[in-house]
């Protein structure tokens, strides 16, 4: 009998616009595009700047510092595969270079979040040796 | 813009069911066989077509071959929860240019797994959002709640008055598939689906359709004497989308209502069907209109009365919340209901002075920030 396949999480399918934004977090660097043009920074990555419409982008590394914007104790994943890790602490960060990023919260402490507090990026391994996932953990 | 010549002509819609599995093409037709019975219209007087779905592929040339309409104007609206509004809007941009003289637009949804989903909802930012267990909608608005909260005080008392009188409003509505009274301590009790938002704060999904007929004032002084019309119509999509560090808790509406309140007068809307995926979404959208001050929704709704019999009638049928979502037809219940009102039409939850409706909808998550589209409409009854 063929086994049953179970939902996997999900993971990016990984394009052409954000290919370097997954290398650098497979090698532990956060990247954001900074537009050459006007000098403003973005995220997600997409192929424009959406400020000034250039298509000439840099891409730098964050410091991976930031704080919590708001969160969500999310109980019920759109993929159920995520359902062993419920609650999940869904996040916005709000980076310390001035852009907004949704992730998630793990780690230490977590139970206690509160908006505003300090977090750092960490980088979580995936079912796929050639993908990581930047995440957030408290900033002690 | 202020609209002069275009009316609803007339509306028809389906029985809401969560178990259904009749084919979306079924309710369509369902639903504009109501509003043709309605207002004694034949197939053959449909000179333009409008769909708003997620889940016939090819949308609407396919699905009007599959009910037969030979037709000189067609429209995919898609906004997302916006759909009905911005259908509408399109439709009347139409019927102005004379290029069709009467539309029908319909909204629908089924739970028919045979019918192929070829359009995945796949967005490109599904790789920066779902790989971390989010929750879609319910999350979203859960972000944008906690933060409302946080930062103007708003409690789960003013929030959930929301859905309690909207659920007050759905016990004389027949097509609401929630009828039991609920009270706020049933909101509070509900199991949490994405800390802040709870189930009564959600939609419940269901198969189902609405349909709205539009044409241009002498078509429609032919067909009834119910004459409502289009007075005024915006919409903003992507609002703040270059922005970074974006204000989560303004939605596009505050630019729609800018617009729509340079045509009317805020105090002469008499009730207020406002797109209800969430109790939040209702309260920031009070908030955009400026009907109270961002950050005061919760104490407006504290002093107002907003069920049918009240000062400030919100969502007079039930809702989305009370009635069911299904699908994108929730972006056209909201311009039924209205109809219902002025027409002098909705028996048993009629509020008694209708005669100017405001009607938004909603939809299209996106990144960081909060709704892709937002868009808004008046309609006004003149004898």
């Amino acid at each position: 009998m063929a086994e049953v396949s179970l939902p996997k999480k999900s993971l990016p399918k990984i394009n052409k616009v954000d290919e370097s934004y997954w290398k650098g977090a497979a090698a532990g660097k956060l990247l954001l595009q900074k537009c050459k043009a006007c000098g403003k920074l973005q995220f997600f990555p997409r192929v424009v700047c959406v400020d000034c419409f250039s298509g000439d982008i840099d891409w730098i590394e964050a410091k991976g510092t930031g704080k919590v914007h708001t969160f969500s104790w999310v109980r019920v994943p759109r993929n159920p595969a995520f359902k062993e890790d419920v609650p999940i602490c869904y996040i916005n960060v709000i980076l310390d270079e001035g852009v907004i990023m949704e992730s998630r919260l793990v780690g230490k402490g977590i139970d206690n979040v509160k908006l505003g507090d300090k977090v750092k990026v960490a980088f979580q391994e995936t079912h796929d040796p050639g993908i990581k996932l930047p995440v957030f953990e408290l900033a002690g | 813009m202020r609209r002069k010549k275009v009316c609803f002509v007339g509306y028809g819609s389906t029985e809401y069911s969560r178990k259904s599995e009749a084919p979306v093409l079924w309710y369509y037709a369902e639903a504009i066989r109501n509003a043709l019975r309605q207002t004694g219209l034949h197939k053959k007087d449909i000179q333009g077509f409008s769909v708003t779905t997620q889940v016939s592929p090819d949308y609407s040339p396919h699905v009007a071959e599959q009910l037969g309409l030979e037709v000189d104007w067609v429209l995919n609206g898609d906004y997302g929860g916006a759909g009905g509004v911005m259908s509408v809007r399109r439709a009347a941009d139409a019927i102005e240019a004379g290029h069709v003289d009467l539309i029908v637009l319909v909204g629908g949804n089924s739970f028919d797994r045979s019918t192929p989903q070829q359009r995945l909802l796949e967005y490109q930012r599904a790789n920066y959002v779902d790989v971390y267990g989010y929750g879609g909608p319910n999350t979203l608005m859960a972000l944008i709640q906690r933060l409302h909260m946080a930062q103007y005080g708003t409690t789960l008392e003013q929030i959930g008055k929301i859905a309690v009188a909207q659920r007050e409003n759905a016990l004389n509505n027949p097509q609401a598939l929630f009828r039991a009274p609920m009270s706020f301590q049933d909101y509070l009790n509900s199991r949490m689906i994405s800390d802040p938002i709870r189930l009564f704060d959600c939609v419940m999904p269901c198969s189902g359709a609405e349909c709205v007929i539009l044409a241009s004032e002498e078509r429609t002084k032919k067909i009834t004497e119910k004459l409502v019309y289009l007075v005024t119509d915006a919409e903003r999509s992507h609002f703040q989308v270059a922005n970074m560090l974006p204000d989560k808790t303004t939605f596009g509406m505050k630019v729609v209502g800018e617009r729509i309140f340079s045509e009317v007068k805020r105090e002469d809307i008499d009730l207020f069907e406002i797109y209800d995926d969430y109790p939040i979404a209702v309260m920031i959208q009070i908030e955009d209109f400026g009907y109270c001050k961002k950050g005061e929704g919760g104490k407006f709704v504290e002093a107002h009365d907003l069920t049918y019999k009240g000062d400030f009638p919100v969502n007079t049928g039930g809702g989305e919340l009370s009635v069911g979502q299904a699908g994108l037809a929730g972006g056209f219940l909201h311009i039924v209901e209205a109809l219902r009102q002025l027409r002098g039409e909705a028996e048993g939850h009629q509020v008694q002075k209708a005669e100017r409706a405001l009607v938004t909808g909603i939809g299209w998550l996106n990144y960081g920030r909060n709704l892709g589209t937002t868009a808004a409409l008046v309609m006004e009854r003149r004898k």
